[in-house]
């Protein structure tokens, strides 16, 4: 072969470098830094990309591996003998790439040996985790006759040779077992599953659609490596395995509709939801499609047909694994969950770095040991003995396209992962700016919507008296702006006058007054309004108690001299806390924390509760805001608390 | 044995939050903030393990972990972080978990919470003050001794049903007659009397009775067998056609006795 021919091939390897390059950094990263600032995860969408691409789906891609073994070794189709070292070592590496991707996703992933020790055979997933274990070792077994045989080793090659047939076996039986696991998992998350796709039958239907999508994915394999390796595609294989891929193909598709249907689901294909047009796009490409392509007679002889038909059942079935590892789980509070690019890129370079062992290994081993002698064929990739170099192509030029793939995929990796980081770590947060009074003036802006505010001097107000207003301005927290806050308008929203104490005393931890980022959250730094350990540093650390804590009163929280107290803040509250109305209401003087709520809020509380018998919320009674002093309500008072509907 | 639960009465509920104050200073979960996965800070997250959900009737109901009988994230777990305890408390251990949050996937009611933002991440939800019950540190979990109102109490399972019996007899013009946690699920240790619907306040319709780890347990019951089953099989297969082609080349020549193997 000459380095020309082999452009393909050197190309194709310095893009997956690039490609590892990039996620290698994101990887370090996610270790970091942690799951939040690498994935788009939430509480509500706990698994994602890695889950349900990299594990569930290279699991299935894997089943190549086991179906080729069963043909061959089992029904004993000697034709089908060349493509099984090939689909032994997709496995292999689809089950290390399942591995490596659990990894990533496992929050604590130093733990990942103890299901070995800790039995819990209860647990699905406790399943899955021994069967992918034993599985990629017989994997590694089942492959390692071809390393001895390119390293020479003549004696462990026939003790493997004899353990074949076993290997196929105890592969055939984890492979049954832990295919359909991967849907018993979700047997136990029948609540968040869409009912297209919860089934009681979640385990065959995995099992099923592993084997279709094992021997699509062979065919994809062939037909890749044929382009890769320019030669021609194996046609009577070929036939052969998308036959029985188009059979399988619509077995799952009658279980899946079958079961829908006995169990009066199907009506959910009628709703028009996103769930519906997705469970028919998943079932046409990864089933109808591919059948169809595989059993016509003009598409099924041709190239192209071939090739669409394995392409899109791969993706079709990869896709029903991701639809149930994630993208059909029910949302809850409008969590919709899209992969973080960075996931994406974890997830290539995964796959990247396997394609890449893969290059590696059927270069340097005789990975296509029986590739049918066809003329004009090029015979299996082998090993130049004489110069040691594989493939043509000069090796330095190779790995210095490859390294130079690398270092640019790292630093594309650097890029990433620092411009990502603002929107996924926790946003950083200013503290919000003490409310303020100020008179201000509407300034027009035409055609802009909304408006703006002008803060006038006294000069400015005496000169032009008109459209002014006081108003209580609050810090617009980020951006260092100022916002009017519209009270009237909260006041509404929050329930009318009785709302007052929705805001005002909240009642949460220490003292708070409740600012506004009690309930804006996005805005806050630290929630105390009263930030008790400056006041005791201030005062003269642990003598100064009683500064503010009058003694022989107990208990000591409740009696804290209020902010506004003439020696402390009295001055400064009074105006500060002059929230003015911009509505017809009387303007609400509050000179300080305790009087606001005492004189202001209780007093006309208590009028209006006994009034009109509306209890929320609940600001006549004292235990509403002093629990340390709350007492077994009387039966009565539970009875008013009973509440009437607004 | 004596088997916690915990009863909460809607209808008694002024939601004042103590009983997550205490949670979060009880538990030393540290204070709410806000996170690209967490929109709403007042909704359940890794630092409040108990919360209030507002009605659209204008209640407050609590949010916290339901201690199910046949708890679905036990079931899950591969590696027994999440256990049962005998006294019903479901609780979780930190230095066993490996972090696959398969937990809060299985969760019916979805109460687990992870902490996204750590690199050393815990699964985080109640735990009926489990340790600190046991030991005697409390006398009852901390949510239900802050309780002002008494509208959330701690006691054992019967007697707290019959306690919520009770007061289903006592006015029943004031609750809905359900007991919430009676049965849902195979029945939890969480129990609610409310005057209002509770379908969008943590208990969904489409819940139901039957304990969800079941159908899972039948069928990894089934997987020695189907192993055994499928290598007996393969190896059926396996030896009835190498016989036949055995017996066929034996007819046709003399040569080729090493069939199936490389």
């Amino acid at each position: 072969m000459s380095g020309a021919n082999n452009s393909r091939l050197v190309l194709t390897r310095a893009v997956l470098w690039l490609v590892v390059g990039i996620a290698a950094v994101v990887a370090v990263n996610r270790f970091a830094r942690g799951l939040g600032a690498t994935t788009a995860l939430t509480d509500a969408t706990p698994w994602g990309l890695w889950i349900g691409f990299d594990v569930l789906a290279g699991v299935a891609l894997a089943a190549g591996g086991f179906v080729i073994a069963a043909t061959v070794y089992i029904f004993h189709l000697d034709r089908y003998h060349a493509i099984v070292r090939p689909a032994v070592l997709t496995a292999f590496l689809g089950y290390v790439a399942v591995v490596l991707g659990l990894l990533m996703d496992l929050g604590r992933p130093w733990n990942i040996w103890r299901p070995m020790l800790f039995w819990q055979p209860h647990s699905p997933l406790f399943e899955v985790a021994w069967c992918v274990m034993l599985y990629l070792t017989v994997l590694a077994l089942e492959f390692a006759p071809v390393v001895f045989e390119g390293l020479r080793l003549e004696r462990p090659l026939r003790i493997m040779r004899r353990l074949t047939l076993l290997l196929v076996i105890a592969g055939i039986g984890l492979s049954t077992l832990h295919q359909s696991s991967l849907g018993t998992l979700f047997l136990l998350a029948r609540d968040r599953l869409h009912p297209l796709w919860y089934s009681p039958i979640l385990p065959l239907l995995f099992l099923v659609s592993a084997v279709a999508l094992g021997l699509m994915m062979v065919t994809c394999e062939s037909l890749a490596s044929s382009w890769l390796f320019r030669h021609r595609p194996e046609w009577p294989l070929l036939g052969g395995l998308t036959r029985a891929a188009a059979v399988v193909s619509l077995l799952y598709l009658a279980l899946r509709l079958g079961d829908l249907a006995w169990r009066h689901q199907l009506v959910y294909l009628l709703e028009g939801s996103w769930a519906s047009v997705l469970f028919v796009f998943e079932i046409g490409i990864s089933a109808v499609v591919p059948a169809l392509l595989f059993l016509l007679p003009s598409t099924r002889t041709s190239h192209a047909g071939v090739a669409t038909g394995a392409v899109l059942g791969v993706g079709g079935f990869v896709l029903y694994r991701a639809d149930v590892g994630g993208i059909a789980h029910l949302a809850v509070g409008g969590h919709h969950y899209v992969p973080a690019l960075t996931e994406i890129v974890v997830s290539a370079g995964v796959v990247s770095a396997m394609a890449l062992v893969f290059l590696f290994l059927v270069e340097r081993f005789p990975v296509w040991e029986e590739r049918p002698q066809v003329p004009g064929h090029f015979t299996a990739p082998m090993r130049d003995r004489v110069t040691g170099t594989f493939f043509g192509g000069p090796w330095f030029s190779r790995a210095h396209l490859g390294a130079a793939g690398l270092a640019l995929g790292m630093v594309l990796g650097v890029a990433l992962v620092e411009a990502d980081a603002p929107t996924s770590a926790a946003a950083r947060l200013r503290p919000v700016p003490a409310a303020r009074t100020a008179l201000i003036r509407e300034v027009k802006r035409n055609p802009s919507p909304g408006h703006r505010l002008e803060v006038l001097s006294p000069e400015q107000v005496t000169q032009d008296p008109d459209g002014i207003e006081a108003a209580l301005l609050v810090g617009g927290g980020r951006n260092g702006r100022v916002v009017l806050f519209p009270h009237q308008a909260h006041q509404q929203r929050l329930g009318g006058p009785a709302s007052c104490g929705k805001c005002h005393h909240r009642n949460l931890r220490h003292d708070r007054g409740t600012p506004c980022t009690a309930c804006h959250r996005d805005m806050y730094a630290a929630t105390d309004t009263f930030a008790h350990q400056p006041h005791v540093e201030g005062l003269g650390g642990n003598a100064s108690c009683t500064k503010c804590h009058q003694a022989g009163t107990a208990p000591a929280r409740a009696s804290a001299r209020a902010c506004d107290a003439p020696a402390c803040h009295g001055g400064d509250v009074s105006t500060a806390a002059v929230a003015i109305n911009r509505s017809k209401l009387p303007a609400g003087y509050a000179p300080g924390y305790r009087r606001a709520m005492h004189t202001l809020c209780i007093g006309c509380h208590t009028r209006h509760e006994q009034k009109t018998k509306v209890t929320t919320p609940y600001l006549s009674r004292c235990t509403t805001c002093h629990r340390d002093r709350a007492v077994e309500p009387e039966p009565a008072t539970v009875v008013v608390a009973r509440l009437e509907a607004p | 044995m004596k088997h916690f639960a915990i009863l909460t009465d809607v209808t008694r509920c002024i939601g004042c939050e103590a009983c997550v104050e205490a949670c979060q200073k009880t538990n030393g979960t540290g204070d709410d903030a806000p996170h690209r996965w967490q929109p709403d800070p007042n909704a359940l997250s890794s630092s409040r393990w108990t919360t209030l959900a507002h009605t659209r009737e204008g209640r407050f109901v609590r949010v916290h972990c339901r201690h199910c009988l046949d708890p679905s994230c036990v079931a899950a777990c591969p590696v027994g972080a999440m256990r049962r305890t005998p006294q019903g408390a479901v609780v979780y251990d930190p230095e066993i978990c490996m972090g696959c949050r398969y937990c809060m996937i299985a969760c019916p009611f979805r109460m687990t919470r992870y902490e996204w933002s750590s690199a050393v991440p815990k699964v985080r939800k109640c735990i009926l003050c489990y340790q600190k019950v046991m030991s005697g540190e409390l006398e009852q979990p901390a949510c239900t001794a802050a309780c002002p109102t008494k509208a959330t109490v701690f006691g054992e399972r019967e007697a707290l049903l019959a306690e919520a019996r009770r007061r289903l007899a006592a006015e029943p013009e004031r609750y809905i007659q359900h007991i919430w946690g009676e049965h849902e699920v195979g029945g939890t240790s969480v129990l609610y009397l409310s005057d209002v619907p509770l379908d969008e306040a943590g208990w969904p319709r489409t819940l139901g009775d039957h304990p969800r780890p079941k159908l899972a347990r039948e069928v990894l019951g089934t997987v020695p067998w189907t192993f055994a089953g499928v290598a007996v099989a393969c190896y059926g297969v396996h030896w009835t056609l190498d016989r036949r082609r055995k017996v066929a080349a034996a007819e046709h020549s003399h040569e080729d006795e090493d069939g199936g193997e490389q």
